[in-house]
């Protein structure tokens, strides 16, 4: 086990490097916007042009400008200086991860509660009416951009924009310290719109796993021994159809601890995702550097958690 | 300067119109604006006290006066900071604010003289009062690179001693002198007929060298981090002077200036604190200021589908307002090479364009009136009366959808002798983005109505500029998405740059079109040293007319800027800035 979590860890190194390579050369080779000439306002001169770029570092050649960002992330784990405000890109992104891992979580547990129940549900009721009806929902559910589901969710459950002025609106988000009554309140609007299309496709996930297994001959010789069906389906129909659904939920966990960008956008929750979009916007090279390898280190983290955890979850797997 | 979406344009200087999808005008005309709320400025039930909460998109782009460079911040910077000249909400005259009264200018306009109020202190931690050497250092620090600001060498290059390259240091210039603690005389190398405007600039504020030179030592200065104020407001920060009221893309929070004097200012500063709420989905913004939970949109336009509910809902409407964004749109064709180089291909395009589908990319007659010159009507009798006004139009056509016929006869003039373009493919460099990208599709249908065939490179619009259309060795033959916002009302500020010859760049060129015209350069040198701002604005209108007629460029849209209200508070647009809320006007009823 300690050896194939070492291996892995090396691995996760090398694939962030890669990531962090493949950025700083997309936005190189690309035509994005010259953040010098953005900084440098109106008839400006070449010369200011100049200065600005030896003063941002981007009058070297990439790679020199990437072994220089490396050098920085190794010793003093440091991303950068953003462009756009001047402002280190460690900080913004350490001072918007508490908003994005509330969300993350909260929507987490939100979707595994709705996710789980209605695909099992739909399992052991195959092809009926109420299987029916609920994959419907979930297709809708997963077809609707979470854009749309923010906006339909504030313009009727939201205070002050809502039809009914059920639940806090955009920009009421604040940090749990401050007060964790508001905090809750800010956040369940996009909880259930964040976790609306996950809900939806984790229940088609956990249909499908679940009619397959239960397929399975031990499921029949678990019923021929005279195993109460709710044991069958718990005990040993569920364990085995659970392993593709914790896989999947490491990966949009970690995927989420990314920056959930269209949430945090249209609820105005000031995380990394809201961060990463305004970096693409204003060309921040630093700040979108940052936050694609620190979606890319909570991925390759979520992976590693993962896969350590099949141990527990399936006997059959062992590490060598 | 402003921007009004996040889609267009990244930052302050950000050399051209980041306005977008804006409201019609308070009248109709017949280039087709229209009816909505009057601009107003309402004093009546203002009282003291509460808060003023303004929605916005994104961020400012820099708190330090010297770096501000965009509409949205001026918001801020003109209520924290008192530049020597500034405007009251309803004008585009600037009056006296730091200084004492107007400047005298003598010398035969190259000796310009400024007096300064007495008993105008910095906020916390400097707290002593300001004097005439805060006004030169602030200036100087604009030239240094590690201020990075926009405009220095184009307003305030022509002082005597200022540096002709922007360097490494604060330079000592010889030509701004301070005979006296409040006396600023600047000593310039040749008249300018704009040096005066330009004094409201904001790079004008005084900026306390004895604390602020620490901070502006490195590659980057931080003095915005550090900044006092002298305005009614001051961003919130600790005793040690560090601002802890600008949380970047979060918020922005404004309290009074404790060291402020409201007899030696024209500001009322009614409310007590000003919050700047930032990262709105502008449709959620919009509601939620009719709902009452913010007070007025800062960076964003309602969107059209919102603008055109409120415009049908007589008590909703009574709290928009449209103000011209005193800028223009158009589409710049590079004469420098073939096919744009002739005047006559050019003119086929002026005719040809369909403007009235080019405004409904944007969202129809409520984004603005199209544009059949350069000089915006906001301009008024400073320019825009002097170039014709509504009237003047040298490519009209029904509706203004194109005349295709005119085309083909000009295309014809030009030799094509089918009246339609047989000339290789021409390249266009579009925004790859709505409503930027949808402009250009028309631009190209347009075009192909008369045989051009045309092919887009679609890209992110600041890389539009930065890469392509302001770069001449990258420019192609059209850029469908430029447009530029004055600096201030001066018709020098609004064609200057885009149009003469001399201001032509190897990068962040802003003479999209890359006209060099000899008799426009020279109209251009006589009129920027002109002093009689009569014969000034007339000179300006002037080579306005014979801009548009050279079609090297074809402006297509006046866009208005709407600026929504909550039931809760007092209007108050800045007519000098696109119709940004001036907070210092504003009341909680």
């Amino acid at each position: 086990m300690g050896a194939y979590i070492v291996r892995r860890f090396l691995w996760a190194i090398l694939l962030l490097l890669v990531v962090s390579f493949l950025t700083f050369v997309i936005f190189d080779v690309f035509p994005s916007a010259d953040p010098a000439v953005l900084r440098a306002g109106r008839n400006a001169t070449p010369a200011l042009i100049h200065q600005i770029r030896i003063n941002l570092g981007l009058n070297k050649p990439f790679y020199i400008q990437y072994w220089r960002y490396l050098k920085g992330l190794a010793l003093h784990f440091d991303l950068g200086y953003s462009y756009y405000n001047s402002e280190s890109v460690r900080s913004e992104i350490f001072s918007r991860l508490p908003a994005t891992i509330s969300l993350t979580v909260g929507a987490f547990i939100v979707w595994m509660l709705i996710g789980l129940p209605v695909g099992i549900v739909s399992a052991i009721r195959p092809r009926t009416l109420l299987d029916r009806t609920l994959m419907g929902g979930a297709l809708v559910a997963i077809s609707a951009p979470v854009y749309f589901i923010g906006l339909l969710a504030l313009f009727l459950f939201a205070n002050g924009t809502g039809l009914v002025n059920w639940f806090d609106g955009a920009g009421s988000y604040v940090p749990i310290s401050q007060s964790p009554a508001t905090w809750f309140g800010s956040l369940i609007l996009p909880w259930f719109t964040l976790a609306a299309a996950f809900a939806a496709f984790y229940a088609r996930m956990t249909r499908g796993n679940l009619i397959d297994t239960m397929g399975e001959d031990y499921i029949r010789t678990a019923r021929a021994k005279g195993l109460r069906e709710s044991l069958v389906i718990g005990k040993h129909g569920l364990r085995a159809a659970l392993t593709p659904i914790v896989t999947m939920a490491g990966m949009d966990v970690g995927l989420l601890l990314g920056g959930a960008i269209l949430t945090e956008t249209v609820f105005n929750i000031p995380g990394v995702g809201r961060y990463a979009y305004e970096a693409i916007t204003n060309s921040d090279l630093p700040a979108i550097q940052g936050t694609v390898l620190f979606g890319a280190f909570f991925i390759v983290f979520a992976n590693l958690v993962v896969d350590i955890l099949y141990a527990f979850l399936d006997p059959r797997v062992t590490y060598g | 300067m402003r921007r009004r979406t996040a889609v267009i344009a990244g930052l302050a200087g950000a050399l051209a119109l980041v306005a977008a999808g804006c409201g019609g005008g308070g009248h109709s005309n017949a280039t087709g604006g229209v009816q909505g709320a009057s601009h107003t400025l309402v004093t009546s039930g203002a009282k003291k006290g509460g808060t003023i909460t303004v929605l916005s998109e994104g961020d400012i782009d820099h708190l330090d006066p010297g770096a501000a460079y965009y509409q949205f911040t001026y918001a801020i910077t003109y209520v924290t900071q008192r530049p020597l000249l500034a405007y009251k909400p309803n004008s585009i005259q600037p009056v006296p604010d730091l200084a004492a009264s107007m400047p005298t200018v003598s010398n035969g306009g190259k000796t310009i003289t400024v007096h300064i109020k007495h008993g105008i202190k910095f906020s916390p931690p400097v707290n002593r009062e300001v004097t005439s050497a805060d006004v030169k250092y602030a200036i100087e620090r604009g030239f240094d690179a590690a201020v990075g600001n926009g405009y220095a060498t184009a307003y305030f290059g022509v002082i005597k001693g200022a540096p002709t390259k922007i360097g490494n240091t604060v330079p000592n210039i010889a030509g701004i002198q301070t005979p006296n603690k409040y006396t600023v005389v600047f000593q310039l190398s040749k008249p300018s007929g704009i040096f005066v405007s330009a004094l409201q600039e904001p790079l004008t504020a005084p900026v306390p060298a004895d604390y602020a030179r620490k901070f502006d030592k490195g590659t980057q200065s931080s003095y915005g981090n550090h900044q006092v104020a002298t305005g009614p407001y001051m961003v919130q920060n600790n005793a040690q002077g560090v601002i802890t009221g600008y949380s970047p893309g979060k918020s922005i929070v404004l309290v009074r200036n404790p060291n402020f004097n409201p007899k030696t200012d024209w500001r009322p500063a009614y409310a007590d604190k000003i919050v700047f709420k930032e990262g709105f989905d502008p449709s959620v913004a919009t509601r939620q200021i009719l709902a009452g939970q913010g007070d007025v949109n800062g960076d964003f336009p309602p969107p059209p589908a919102e603008l055109k509910s409120i415009l049908s809902n007589s008590s909703q409407k009574s709290e928009l307002e449209f103000t011209p964004a005193a800028g223009n749109r158009f589409v710049a064709l590079n004469t420098a090479k073939p096919p744009f180089n002739n005047k006559y291909v050019r003119m086929a395009v002026a005719y040809v364009l369909d403007k009235n589908a080019m405004r409904l990319t944007r969202g129809g007659p409520i984004d603005g009136k199209i544009a059949t010159h350069f000089i915006d009507p906001s301009f008024g009798s400073q320019g825009f009366n002097q170039a014709g006004g509504f009237t003047f139009d040298p490519f009209p056509s029904a509706n203004n959808s194109g005349d295709v016929a005119k085309a083909e006869a000009m295309l014809k003039k030009a030799g094509y002798k089918s009246g339609k373009f047989t000339g290789p493919q021409v390249t266009m460099v579009a925004d790859n983005s709505p409503p930027g990208s949808n402009t250009a599709q028309v631009v190209a249908n347009s075009l192909e109505k008369v045989g051009f065939k045309v092919k887009t490179i679609s890209v992110q619009h600041s890389a539009m500029y930065t890469r392509f259309c302001g770069v001449p060795k990258n420019t192609p033959n059209i850029c469908p998405n430029v447009g530029w916002l004055a600096d201030f009302h001066e018709p020098q500020a609004d064609l200057d740059a885009n149009f003469n010859g001399k201001n032509i760049l190897p990068a962040n060129n802003v003479n999209w079109s890359l006209l060099n015209d000899p008799t426009i350069n020279a109209l251009m040198a006589k009129a920027e040293v002109e002093l009689n701002p009569e014969k000034r604005w007339a000179d300006w209108g002037h080579i306005d007319d014979l801009i548009t007629e050279s079609a090297a460029a074809i402006p297509w849209i006046w866009e208005d800027s709407p600026t929504l209200y909550s039931t809760k508070v007092t209007h108050a647009s800045e007519l000098w800035n696109g119709g940004e809320p001036d907070v210092s006007f504003m009341s909680v009823k």
